[in-house]
Protein backbone atom coordinates (compact mmCIF):
# COMPACT_ATOMS: atom_id res chain seq x y z
CA UNK A 1 0.00 0.00 0.00
CA UNK A 2 2.75 2.24 0.88
CA UNK A 3 4.69 1.70 -2.30
CA UNK A 4 1.70 2.23 -4.01
CA UNK A 5 1.36 5.68 -2.61
CA UNK A 6 4.92 6.45 -3.95
CA UNK A 7 4.46 5.79 -6.91
CA UNK A 8 1.62 7.91 -7.57
CA UNK A 9 3.13 10.61 -5.56
CA UNK A 10 6.53 10.44 -7.97
CA UNK A 11 3.81 10.85 -11.37
CA UNK A 12 2.25 14.21 -10.01
CA UNK A 13 6.06 16.05 -10.33
CA UNK A 14 5.11 15.55 -14.12
CA UNK A 15 2.24 18.20 -13.61
CA UNK A 16 3.95 21.40 -13.33
CA UNK A 17 6.14 21.05 -16.42
CA UNK A 18 3.53 19.65 -18.34
CA UNK A 19 1.46 22.56 -17.14
CA UNK A 20 3.73 25.16 -18.26
CA UNK A 21 4.28 23.88 -21.70
CA UNK A 22 0.66 22.72 -22.21
CA UNK A 23 -0.32 26.75 -21.64
CA UNK A 24 2.67 28.33 -23.41
CA UNK A 25 2.21 26.12 -26.51
CA UNK A 26 -1.95 25.81 -26.71
CA UNK A 27 -2.56 29.44 -25.82
CA UNK A 28 -0.97 30.38 -29.47
CA UNK A 29 -1.81 27.65 -31.34
CA UNK A 30 -5.42 28.56 -30.05
CA UNK A 31 -5.36 32.49 -31.33
CA UNK A 32 -3.65 31.60 -34.23
CA UNK A 33 -6.42 29.23 -35.09
CA UNK A 34 -9.03 32.01 -34.07
CA UNK A 35 -7.05 34.46 -36.19
CA UNK A 36 -6.78 32.09 -39.46
CA UNK A 37 -10.58 31.98 -39.29
CA UNK A 38 -11.07 35.80 -39.10
CA UNK A 39 -12.86 35.43 -35.55
CA UNK A 40 -10.36 37.93 -34.53
CA UNK A 41 -8.29 40.09 -36.21
CA UNK A 42 -5.91 43.23 -36.10
CA UNK A 43 -7.00 45.19 -38.99
CA UNK A 44 -8.28 48.08 -37.23
CA UNK A 45 -12.37 48.81 -37.97
CA UNK A 46 -11.89 45.01 -40.36
CA UNK A 47 -14.85 42.54 -39.21
CA UNK A 48 -14.92 39.55 -37.92
CA UNK A 49 -16.45 36.37 -38.50
CA UNK A 50 -16.21 32.53 -39.24
CA UNK A 51 -14.40 32.59 -42.70
CA UNK A 52 -12.69 30.35 -44.91
CA UNK A 53 -10.83 33.05 -46.99
CA UNK A 54 -7.58 32.65 -45.89
CA UNK A 55 -6.99 29.58 -45.73
CA UNK A 56 -8.84 28.65 -49.11
CA UNK A 57 -6.44 31.79 -50.60
CA UNK A 58 -3.45 29.76 -49.00
CA UNK A 59 -4.30 26.47 -50.25
CA UNK A 60 -6.51 26.05 -53.50
CA UNK A 61 -5.69 29.74 -54.64
CA UNK A 62 -4.51 29.41 -58.32
CA UNK A 63 -0.46 30.25 -58.36
CA UNK A 64 -0.60 31.43 -54.51
CA UNK A 65 2.53 33.01 -54.04
CA UNK A 66 2.87 31.70 -50.23
CA UNK A 67 1.97 28.44 -51.24
CA UNK A 68 4.54 28.17 -54.08
CA UNK A 69 7.11 29.81 -51.37
CA UNK A 70 6.20 26.79 -48.97
CA UNK A 71 7.02 23.99 -52.28
CA UNK A 72 9.78 25.78 -52.91
CA UNK A 73 10.95 25.81 -48.87
CA UNK A 74 10.15 22.33 -48.40
CA UNK A 75 12.59 21.27 -51.44
CA UNK A 76 15.16 23.15 -50.76
CA UNK A 77 14.91 21.80 -46.83
CA UNK A 78 14.93 18.48 -48.80
CA UNK A 79 18.12 18.89 -50.52
CA UNK A 80 19.99 20.59 -47.78
CA UNK A 81 18.70 17.28 -45.18
CA UNK A 82 20.09 15.22 -47.39
CA UNK A 83 23.35 16.50 -48.29
CA UNK A 84 23.86 16.83 -44.77
CA UNK A 85 23.19 13.52 -43.82
CA UNK A 86 25.31 11.92 -47.26
CA UNK A 87 28.30 14.48 -45.93
CA UNK A 88 28.18 13.74 -42.49
CA UNK A 89 28.35 9.85 -42.86
CA UNK A 90 32.09 9.34 -43.81
CA UNK A 91 33.25 11.92 -41.08
CA UNK A 92 30.81 9.45 -38.44
CA UNK A 93 32.18 6.22 -39.94
CA UNK A 94 35.96 7.45 -39.60
CA UNK A 95 35.26 8.19 -36.11
CA UNK A 96 33.22 4.88 -35.43
CA UNK A 97 35.75 2.66 -37.19
CA UNK A 98 38.98 3.74 -37.52
CA UNK A 99 39.71 6.72 -35.06
CA UNK A 100 40.18 4.52 -32.26
CA UNK A 101 41.45 5.11 -29.06
CA UNK A 102 41.03 9.07 -29.96
CA UNK A 103 37.34 9.05 -31.26
CA UNK A 104 35.64 10.76 -28.42
CA UNK A 105 38.15 13.58 -28.58
CA UNK A 106 37.65 13.80 -32.53
CA UNK A 107 33.92 13.58 -32.17
CA UNK A 108 33.99 16.77 -29.23
CA UNK A 109 36.20 18.54 -31.97
CA UNK A 110 33.42 18.20 -34.23
CA UNK A 111 30.82 19.05 -31.96
CA UNK A 112 32.02 21.90 -30.42
CA UNK A 113 31.44 24.39 -33.34
CA UNK A 114 27.74 23.70 -33.05
CA UNK A 115 27.98 25.05 -29.47
CA UNK A 116 29.13 28.10 -29.90
CA UNK A 117 26.40 30.95 -31.18
CA UNK A 118 24.61 29.71 -34.13
CA UNK A 119 24.01 33.16 -34.94
CA UNK A 120 27.62 34.93 -34.84
CA UNK A 121 28.48 31.56 -37.14
CA UNK A 122 25.64 33.01 -39.38
CA UNK A 123 27.25 36.55 -39.33
CA UNK A 124 30.72 35.11 -39.44
CA UNK A 125 29.78 34.08 -43.29
CA UNK A 126 27.58 36.62 -44.00
CA UNK A 127 29.94 39.69 -42.81
CA UNK A 128 33.79 38.04 -42.85
CA UNK A 129 33.99 35.19 -45.11
CA UNK A 130 31.00 35.62 -48.24
CA UNK A 131 30.96 39.20 -48.54
CA UNK A 132 32.76 41.51 -51.24
CA UNK A 133 35.91 41.95 -49.07
CA UNK A 134 35.66 38.75 -47.20
CA UNK A 135 37.97 36.12 -46.81
CA UNK A 136 36.77 33.57 -49.96
CA UNK A 137 37.01 36.39 -52.08
CA UNK A 138 40.59 37.31 -51.19
CA UNK A 139 41.62 33.64 -51.24
CA UNK A 140 40.13 33.18 -54.76
CA UNK A 141 41.95 36.45 -55.70
CA UNK A 142 45.24 35.56 -54.04
CA UNK A 143 45.57 31.88 -55.83
CA UNK A 144 44.74 33.55 -59.51
CA UNK A 145 41.03 31.73 -59.91
CA UNK A 146 39.20 35.35 -59.78
CA UNK A 147 40.27 38.63 -61.21
CA UNK A 148 41.78 40.93 -58.08
CA UNK A 149 38.59 43.34 -56.52
CA UNK A 150 36.03 40.88 -58.29
CA UNK A 151 34.01 39.13 -56.29
CA UNK A 152 32.00 35.95 -57.24
CA UNK A 153 28.58 37.62 -58.00
CA UNK A 154 26.56 34.01 -56.27
CA UNK A 155 28.61 33.52 -53.15
CA UNK A 156 26.28 35.79 -50.93
CA UNK A 157 22.19 36.59 -51.12
CA UNK A 158 21.92 33.16 -53.26
CA UNK A 159 20.89 29.88 -52.70
CA UNK A 160 24.64 28.53 -52.48
CA UNK A 161 24.88 30.54 -49.34
CA UNK A 162 22.02 29.51 -47.53
CA UNK A 163 22.56 26.19 -48.99
CA UNK A 164 26.18 26.20 -47.41
CA UNK A 165 25.25 28.35 -43.93
CA UNK A 166 23.15 25.57 -42.88
CA UNK A 167 24.96 22.73 -44.69
CA UNK A 168 27.65 24.39 -42.24
CA UNK A 169 25.76 24.58 -39.15
CA UNK A 170 23.92 21.06 -39.02
CA UNK A 171 26.64 18.82 -40.13
CA UNK A 172 27.91 18.61 -36.52
CA UNK A 173 25.12 17.75 -35.19
CA UNK A 174 24.12 15.22 -37.82
CA UNK A 175 27.54 13.28 -37.62
CA UNK A 176 26.27 12.55 -34.04
CA UNK A 177 23.23 9.85 -34.22
CA UNK A 178 25.18 8.13 -37.00
CA UNK A 179 28.39 8.09 -35.00
CA UNK A 180 26.07 6.44 -32.35
CA UNK A 181 24.70 3.80 -34.26
CA UNK A 182 28.09 2.79 -36.18
CA UNK A 183 29.84 2.55 -33.03
CA UNK A 184 27.19 0.43 -30.78
CA UNK A 185 26.66 -1.55 -34.24
CA UNK A 186 28.14 -5.47 -33.31
CA UNK A 187 31.25 -5.49 -35.01
CA UNK A 188 31.29 -9.45 -35.27
CA UNK A 189 28.81 -9.07 -37.92
CA UNK A 190 30.96 -7.38 -40.29
CA UNK A 191 34.15 -10.07 -39.18
CA UNK A 192 31.12 -12.40 -40.36
CA UNK A 193 30.37 -10.90 -43.74
CA UNK A 194 34.29 -11.07 -44.11
CA UNK A 195 35.24 -14.36 -43.36
CA UNK A 196 32.24 -15.29 -45.72
CA UNK A 197 33.99 -14.36 -48.92
CA UNK A 198 32.77 -10.36 -49.00
CA UNK A 199 35.08 -7.97 -49.98
CA UNK A 200 35.19 -4.60 -47.66
CA UNK A 201 32.83 -2.62 -49.81
CA UNK A 202 30.42 -5.81 -50.07
CA UNK A 203 30.58 -5.54 -46.16
CA UNK A 204 30.11 -2.27 -45.80
CA UNK A 205 26.91 -2.31 -48.85
CA UNK A 206 25.35 -5.64 -46.91
CA UNK A 207 25.93 -5.36 -43.58
CA UNK A 208 27.32 -1.75 -42.42
CA UNK A 209 24.92 0.06 -43.99
CA UNK A 210 22.12 -1.63 -43.56
CA UNK A 211 22.35 -1.43 -40.13
CA UNK A 212 23.11 1.81 -39.85
CA UNK A 213 20.02 3.07 -41.69
CA UNK A 214 18.26 4.08 -38.09
CA UNK A 215 21.38 6.75 -37.25
CA UNK A 216 20.82 7.63 -40.99
CA UNK A 217 17.17 8.49 -41.03
CA UNK A 218 17.61 10.30 -37.61
CA UNK A 219 20.47 12.37 -38.79
CA UNK A 220 17.98 13.49 -41.70
CA UNK A 221 15.17 13.66 -39.52
CA UNK A 222 17.30 16.01 -37.15
CA UNK A 223 17.83 18.43 -40.15
CA UNK A 224 14.34 18.11 -41.58
CA UNK A 225 12.34 19.15 -39.06
CA UNK A 226 13.96 22.08 -37.95
CA UNK A 227 14.69 23.57 -41.28
CA UNK A 228 11.00 23.73 -42.34
CA UNK A 229 11.02 26.41 -40.23
CA UNK A 230 14.28 28.34 -40.88
CA UNK A 231 14.10 31.88 -41.52
CA UNK A 232 17.54 33.25 -39.61
CA UNK A 233 19.92 32.27 -42.38
CA UNK A 234 17.56 33.71 -44.95
CA UNK A 235 17.32 36.74 -43.50
CA UNK A 236 21.49 37.36 -43.18
CA UNK A 237 22.76 35.59 -46.23
CA UNK A 238 19.72 35.42 -48.54
CA UNK A 239 18.35 37.84 -51.35
CA UNK A 240 15.00 39.28 -51.54
CA UNK A 241 14.42 36.57 -54.02
CA UNK A 242 14.88 33.44 -52.21
CA UNK A 243 13.89 33.62 -48.57
CA UNK A 244 11.94 30.47 -47.11
CA UNK A 245 8.75 30.02 -45.77
CA UNK A 246 9.37 31.21 -42.13
CA UNK A 247 10.77 34.40 -43.30
CA UNK A 248 6.74 35.10 -45.32
CA UNK A 249 5.12 34.31 -41.61
CA UNK A 250 8.39 36.79 -40.15
CA UNK A 251 7.23 39.60 -43.04
CA UNK A 252 3.02 39.31 -41.77
CA UNK A 253 3.31 39.87 -38.16
CA UNK A 254 6.89 42.34 -39.23
CA UNK A 255 6.80 45.45 -41.41
CA UNK A 256 3.27 44.75 -43.56
CA UNK A 257 1.16 43.34 -40.59
CA UNK A 258 -1.91 41.05 -41.68
CA UNK A 259 -2.11 38.69 -38.71
CA UNK A 260 -4.92 36.49 -40.05
CA UNK A 261 -3.05 35.59 -43.39
CA UNK A 262 -0.18 35.54 -41.40
CA UNK A 263 -2.00 33.11 -38.75
CA UNK A 264 -2.52 30.52 -41.76
CA UNK A 265 0.78 30.13 -42.46
CA UNK A 266 1.74 29.77 -39.22
CA UNK A 267 -0.53 27.09 -38.19
CA UNK A 268 0.53 25.62 -41.68
CA UNK A 269 3.86 25.69 -40.79
CA UNK A 270 2.99 24.05 -37.43
CA UNK A 271 0.71 20.94 -39.24
CA UNK A 272 3.46 20.05 -41.24
CA UNK A 273 6.06 19.74 -39.02
CA UNK A 274 3.70 17.65 -36.53
CA UNK A 275 3.36 15.50 -39.54
CA UNK A 276 6.89 14.88 -40.46
CA UNK A 277 7.34 14.35 -36.63
CA UNK A 278 4.54 11.47 -36.40
CA UNK A 279 5.81 10.71 -39.58
CA UNK A 280 9.84 10.07 -38.23
CA UNK A 281 9.13 10.29 -34.35
CA UNK A 282 10.19 6.17 -33.85
CA UNK A 283 13.36 6.93 -35.22
CA UNK A 284 14.19 9.97 -33.07
CA UNK A 285 15.20 7.64 -30.37
CA UNK A 286 14.87 9.74 -26.99
CA UNK A 287 14.91 7.04 -24.64
CA UNK A 288 11.63 8.87 -22.57
CA UNK A 289 9.22 6.08 -23.59
CA UNK A 290 9.98 3.96 -20.73
CA UNK A 291 9.98 4.63 -16.71
CA UNK A 292 12.88 3.46 -14.48
CA UNK A 293 12.49 -0.49 -14.63
CA UNK A 294 13.84 -1.27 -11.21
CA UNK A 295 12.19 1.91 -9.30
CA UNK B 1 53.23 -0.03 -52.07
CA UNK B 2 50.84 -2.34 -51.12
CA UNK B 3 51.10 -0.87 -47.20
CA UNK B 4 50.26 2.45 -48.23
CA UNK B 5 47.22 0.87 -50.90
CA UNK B 6 46.03 -1.09 -47.52
CA UNK B 7 46.31 2.25 -45.62
CA UNK B 8 44.42 4.26 -48.29
CA UNK B 9 40.82 3.90 -47.32
CA UNK B 10 41.89 5.14 -43.09
CA UNK B 11 43.61 7.63 -44.84
CA UNK B 12 41.49 9.24 -47.27
CA UNK B 13 38.80 9.21 -44.54
CA UNK B 14 41.21 11.06 -42.33
CA UNK B 15 41.86 13.82 -44.84
CA UNK B 16 38.03 14.05 -45.21
CA UNK B 17 37.60 14.85 -41.76
CA UNK B 18 40.45 17.18 -40.97
CA UNK B 19 39.08 19.19 -44.43
CA UNK B 20 35.41 19.18 -42.35
CA UNK B 21 37.56 19.95 -39.26
CA UNK B 22 39.07 22.84 -40.94
CA UNK B 23 36.04 23.80 -43.02
CA UNK B 24 33.69 24.04 -39.24
CA UNK B 25 36.91 25.80 -38.03
CA UNK B 26 37.68 28.70 -40.53
CA UNK B 27 35.08 30.94 -40.20
CA UNK B 28 35.18 31.00 -35.87
CA UNK B 29 38.77 31.24 -36.13
CA UNK B 30 38.21 34.18 -38.93
CA UNK B 31 36.44 35.97 -36.08
CA UNK B 32 38.69 35.94 -33.49
CA UNK B 33 41.09 37.03 -36.08
CA UNK B 34 39.15 40.26 -37.36
CA UNK B 35 38.30 41.04 -33.60
CA UNK B 36 41.77 42.42 -33.24
CA UNK B 37 42.00 44.27 -36.66
CA UNK B 38 43.06 47.53 -36.98
CA UNK B 39 40.98 48.38 -39.43
CA UNK B 40 37.32 49.04 -39.72
CA UNK B 41 36.64 46.60 -42.28
CA UNK B 42 37.14 43.19 -41.85
CA UNK B 43 38.92 42.40 -44.83
CA UNK B 44 42.50 40.62 -45.61
CA UNK B 45 45.57 41.29 -45.36
CA UNK B 46 45.17 42.55 -41.92
CA UNK B 47 48.34 45.45 -41.88
CA UNK B 48 47.74 46.53 -37.75
CA UNK B 49 46.44 44.73 -34.93
CA UNK B 50 44.85 46.45 -31.75
CA UNK B 51 42.31 46.28 -29.40
CA UNK B 52 40.36 49.15 -29.37
CA UNK B 53 37.22 47.33 -30.91
CA UNK B 54 37.03 45.39 -27.43
CA UNK B 55 37.32 48.77 -25.76
CA UNK B 56 34.97 50.70 -27.79
CA UNK B 57 32.47 47.69 -27.33
CA UNK B 58 32.78 47.52 -23.87
CA UNK B 59 32.35 51.67 -23.06
CA UNK B 60 28.76 50.93 -25.81
CA UNK B 61 25.94 50.60 -23.38
CA UNK B 62 23.92 49.30 -25.89
CA UNK B 63 26.18 46.56 -26.70
CA UNK B 64 26.56 45.57 -22.96
CA UNK B 65 23.26 46.37 -22.05
CA UNK B 66 22.12 43.69 -24.85
CA UNK B 67 24.80 41.54 -23.65
CA UNK B 68 23.54 41.45 -19.91
CA UNK B 69 19.79 41.11 -20.84
CA UNK B 70 20.79 37.90 -22.64
CA UNK B 71 23.07 37.07 -20.03
CA UNK B 72 20.24 37.52 -17.20
CA UNK B 73 17.76 35.73 -19.69
CA UNK B 74 20.10 32.40 -20.30
CA UNK B 75 20.89 32.34 -16.26
CA UNK B 76 16.74 32.81 -15.32
CA UNK B 77 15.77 30.09 -17.91
CA UNK B 78 18.82 27.53 -17.19
CA UNK B 79 17.50 27.60 -13.69
CA UNK B 80 13.83 27.34 -14.31
CA UNK B 81 13.77 24.92 -17.37
CA UNK B 82 16.30 22.62 -15.12
CA UNK B 83 14.28 23.03 -12.24
CA UNK B 84 11.08 21.87 -14.45
CA UNK B 85 13.13 19.51 -15.82
CA UNK B 86 13.98 17.67 -12.65
CA UNK B 87 10.26 17.74 -12.14
CA UNK B 88 9.76 15.90 -15.42
CA UNK B 89 12.81 13.43 -15.13
CA UNK B 90 10.99 12.41 -11.68
CA UNK B 91 7.77 11.99 -12.88
CA UNK B 92 8.77 9.90 -15.97
CA UNK B 93 10.80 7.85 -13.82
CA UNK B 94 7.49 6.73 -11.93
CA UNK B 95 7.12 3.09 -12.87
CA UNK B 96 3.29 3.97 -13.76
CA UNK B 97 1.90 6.72 -15.33
CA UNK B 98 -1.44 7.63 -16.98
CA UNK B 99 -0.80 8.42 -20.44
CA UNK B 100 2.55 8.32 -20.49
CA UNK B 101 3.25 8.45 -24.79
CA UNK B 102 0.98 11.53 -24.41
CA UNK B 103 3.43 13.07 -21.75
CA UNK B 104 6.74 12.27 -23.18
CA UNK B 105 5.59 13.79 -26.71
CA UNK B 106 3.80 16.76 -24.92
CA UNK B 107 6.91 17.36 -22.89
CA UNK B 108 9.51 17.14 -26.05
CA UNK B 109 6.88 19.04 -28.57
CA UNK B 110 9.05 22.57 -27.86
CA UNK B 111 11.98 20.60 -29.77
CA UNK B 112 9.53 20.44 -33.25
CA UNK B 113 7.34 23.39 -32.73
CA UNK B 114 8.93 25.71 -35.25
CA UNK B 115 10.01 29.11 -32.99
CA UNK B 116 9.02 31.23 -35.75
CA UNK B 117 4.95 30.06 -35.26
CA UNK B 118 5.63 29.75 -31.47
CA UNK B 119 7.12 33.85 -31.74
CA UNK B 120 4.09 35.11 -33.74
CA UNK B 121 1.54 32.93 -31.87
CA UNK B 122 3.01 34.56 -28.50
CA UNK B 123 3.14 38.11 -29.98
CA UNK B 124 -0.84 37.21 -30.37
CA UNK B 125 -1.32 36.05 -26.80
CA UNK B 126 0.10 39.02 -25.32
CA UNK B 127 -2.04 41.41 -27.28
CA UNK B 128 -5.01 39.42 -26.61
CA UNK B 129 -3.99 39.64 -23.09
CA UNK B 130 -3.52 43.47 -23.35
CA UNK B 131 -0.20 43.22 -21.90
CA UNK B 132 2.96 44.60 -23.11
CA UNK B 133 5.92 43.23 -25.36
CA UNK B 134 8.43 42.40 -21.97
CA UNK B 135 11.23 40.69 -21.04
CA UNK B 136 9.08 38.37 -19.13
CA UNK B 137 7.40 36.89 -22.11
CA UNK B 138 10.87 36.11 -23.68
CA UNK B 139 11.54 34.70 -20.47
CA UNK B 140 9.01 32.13 -20.45
CA UNK B 141 9.02 31.22 -24.61
CA UNK B 142 12.66 30.26 -23.48
CA UNK B 143 11.73 28.21 -20.49
CA UNK B 144 9.61 26.08 -22.77
CA UNK B 145 11.69 25.33 -25.52
CA UNK B 146 15.10 24.73 -23.38
CA UNK B 147 12.42 22.65 -21.01
CA UNK B 148 13.16 19.25 -23.35
CA UNK B 149 16.66 19.75 -23.29
CA UNK B 150 16.76 19.77 -19.62
CA UNK B 151 14.99 16.47 -19.61
CA UNK B 152 16.69 15.07 -22.27
CA UNK B 153 20.05 15.40 -20.41
CA UNK B 154 18.88 15.00 -16.54
CA UNK B 155 16.47 11.84 -17.36
CA UNK B 156 18.90 9.66 -18.71
CA UNK B 157 21.25 10.14 -15.89
CA UNK B 158 18.25 9.66 -13.11
CA UNK B 159 17.56 6.29 -14.68
CA UNK B 160 20.97 4.93 -15.12
CA UNK B 161 21.22 5.83 -10.98
CA UNK B 162 21.61 2.62 -9.01
CA UNK B 163 17.89 2.17 -6.99
CA UNK B 164 20.04 0.34 -4.22
CA UNK B 165 22.13 3.57 -3.42
CA UNK B 166 18.45 5.11 -2.58
CA UNK B 167 17.11 2.01 -1.14
CA UNK B 168 20.24 2.13 1.20
CA UNK B 169 19.29 5.92 2.48
CA UNK B 170 15.87 4.90 3.16
CA UNK B 171 16.63 1.76 5.41
CA UNK B 172 19.44 3.86 6.96
CA UNK B 173 16.20 5.70 8.01
CA UNK B 174 16.10 8.77 5.33
CA UNK B 175 12.75 10.03 4.13
CA UNK B 176 11.87 10.24 0.52
CA UNK B 177 12.70 13.72 0.57
CA UNK B 178 16.23 13.42 2.59
CA UNK B 179 17.23 10.24 0.77
CA UNK B 180 16.43 12.53 -2.43
CA UNK B 181 18.15 15.49 -1.30
CA UNK B 182 21.17 13.17 0.24
CA UNK B 183 21.62 10.46 -2.16
CA UNK B 184 19.63 11.30 -5.92
CA UNK B 185 20.63 14.96 -6.29
CA UNK B 186 24.23 14.71 -5.70
CA UNK B 187 24.55 12.32 -7.54
CA UNK B 188 22.49 14.22 -10.53
CA UNK B 189 24.54 17.26 -10.38
CA UNK B 190 26.71 16.62 -13.40
CA UNK B 191 23.98 16.14 -15.75
CA UNK B 192 22.75 19.68 -13.83
CA UNK B 193 25.26 21.35 -15.09
CA UNK B 194 25.10 20.46 -18.86
CA UNK B 195 21.21 20.93 -18.51
CA UNK B 196 22.03 24.13 -17.02
CA UNK B 197 24.54 25.00 -19.72
CA UNK B 198 22.21 23.52 -22.57
CA UNK B 199 19.14 25.60 -21.77
CA UNK B 200 21.49 28.88 -21.21
CA UNK B 201 23.09 29.20 -24.65
CA UNK B 202 19.63 27.69 -26.19
CA UNK B 203 18.30 31.26 -24.34
CA UNK B 204 21.16 33.49 -24.92
CA UNK B 205 21.02 32.45 -28.75
CA UNK B 206 17.72 32.57 -29.83
CA UNK B 207 16.45 35.41 -31.90
CA UNK B 208 12.99 34.03 -32.95
CA UNK B 209 11.06 34.76 -29.51
CA UNK B 210 13.11 37.80 -28.27
CA UNK B 211 12.66 39.60 -31.46
CA UNK B 212 9.04 39.51 -31.64
CA UNK B 213 8.93 40.27 -27.82
CA UNK B 214 11.44 41.86 -26.81
CA UNK B 215 10.37 45.37 -26.28
CA UNK B 216 11.42 48.30 -28.36
CA UNK B 217 14.69 49.57 -26.61
CA UNK B 218 15.37 46.54 -24.90
CA UNK B 219 17.03 44.05 -27.17
CA UNK B 220 18.65 40.89 -26.49
CA UNK B 221 22.08 40.03 -27.54
CA UNK B 222 20.38 38.66 -30.92
CA UNK B 223 18.58 41.01 -31.89
CA UNK B 224 21.01 43.79 -31.19
CA UNK B 225 23.63 41.60 -32.99
CA UNK B 226 21.02 41.77 -36.11
CA UNK B 227 20.25 44.97 -36.25
CA UNK B 228 23.56 46.09 -35.35
CA UNK B 229 25.16 44.04 -38.43
CA UNK B 230 23.04 45.80 -40.39
CA UNK B 231 25.28 49.30 -39.11
CA UNK B 232 29.13 49.34 -40.76
CA UNK B 233 29.79 51.18 -37.83
CA UNK B 234 29.29 48.48 -35.62
CA UNK B 235 30.06 45.56 -37.09
CA UNK B 236 33.96 45.65 -35.50
CA UNK B 237 32.74 45.73 -31.97
CA UNK B 238 30.24 42.93 -32.90
CA UNK B 239 33.15 40.80 -34.03
CA UNK B 240 35.25 41.59 -30.84
CA UNK B 241 32.20 40.33 -28.63
CA UNK B 242 31.70 37.59 -30.97
CA UNK B 243 35.37 36.65 -30.32
CA UNK B 244 34.87 36.81 -27.14
CA UNK B 245 31.70 34.79 -26.66
CA UNK B 246 33.30 32.40 -29.64
CA UNK B 247 36.53 31.62 -27.58
CA UNK B 248 34.30 31.20 -23.97
CA UNK B 249 31.93 28.74 -25.36
CA UNK B 250 34.76 26.57 -26.21
CA UNK B 251 35.90 26.40 -23.03
CA UNK B 252 33.33 25.98 -21.22
CA UNK B 253 32.06 22.79 -23.53
CA UNK B 254 35.81 21.60 -23.48
CA UNK B 255 36.10 21.71 -19.86
CA UNK B 256 32.34 20.59 -19.12
CA UNK B 257 32.57 17.69 -21.19
CA UNK B 258 36.53 17.12 -19.88
CA UNK B 259 34.82 17.37 -16.41
CA UNK B 260 31.84 15.23 -16.78
CA UNK B 261 33.79 12.40 -18.30
CA UNK B 262 35.81 12.93 -14.93
CA UNK B 263 33.44 12.78 -12.34
CA UNK B 264 31.12 10.36 -14.43
CA UNK B 265 34.43 8.06 -14.44
CA UNK B 266 34.75 8.34 -10.21
CA UNK B 267 31.60 8.06 -9.74
CA UNK B 268 31.07 4.88 -11.39
CA UNK B 269 34.76 3.88 -9.63
CA UNK B 270 32.83 4.30 -6.33
CA UNK B 271 30.25 2.57 -6.79
CA UNK B 272 32.13 -0.55 -8.19
CA UNK B 273 34.61 -0.05 -5.56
Amino acid sequence: MVTLRLRVGRGVFIVPPLVVVLLVLIGPVILLSLYSLNLRTNIPFAPTGLSYDNWQDFLRGPGNPFRNRFVYSMEFTLVVSIATTVAAYPLAYYLAFHARRFRYTLLLLLIVPFFTSYLLRVVAWSDVMLNENGVVNQVLWAIGVQPRGVGVGWLLYSNFSIFLVLFYSWIPFVALPIFAVLENMDRSLIEAARDLGAGPLGAFARVTFPLSLPGVISAFVFVLIPTTGEFITPLYVGGPYNQLFGNEIQAFFGNSPNWNYGAVLAISLIAVVLVLTLLFGRFLNTDLREGVATA
Amino acid sequence: MSALWRRLPTLSLAAYYWLFVLFLFVPLFAIVVFAFNASPIPTLPIHALSMQWFTRAFDDAELTGALLRSAAIGAATGLAATALGIMASIGLSARRLRLRAVVVAVILLPLVVPYISLAVGMLIVLQELSLELSLWAVFIGHVVIALPFAVLVVFPRLRSLDPAMVEAARDLGAGEIAAFNLVTLPLLVPSLISSFLICFITSFDEFAIASFLAPPGQPTYPVFLYAGSRTPGLLPELIAIGSLIIVFSIVVVVVAEGGRRYIERRLVGEVEA
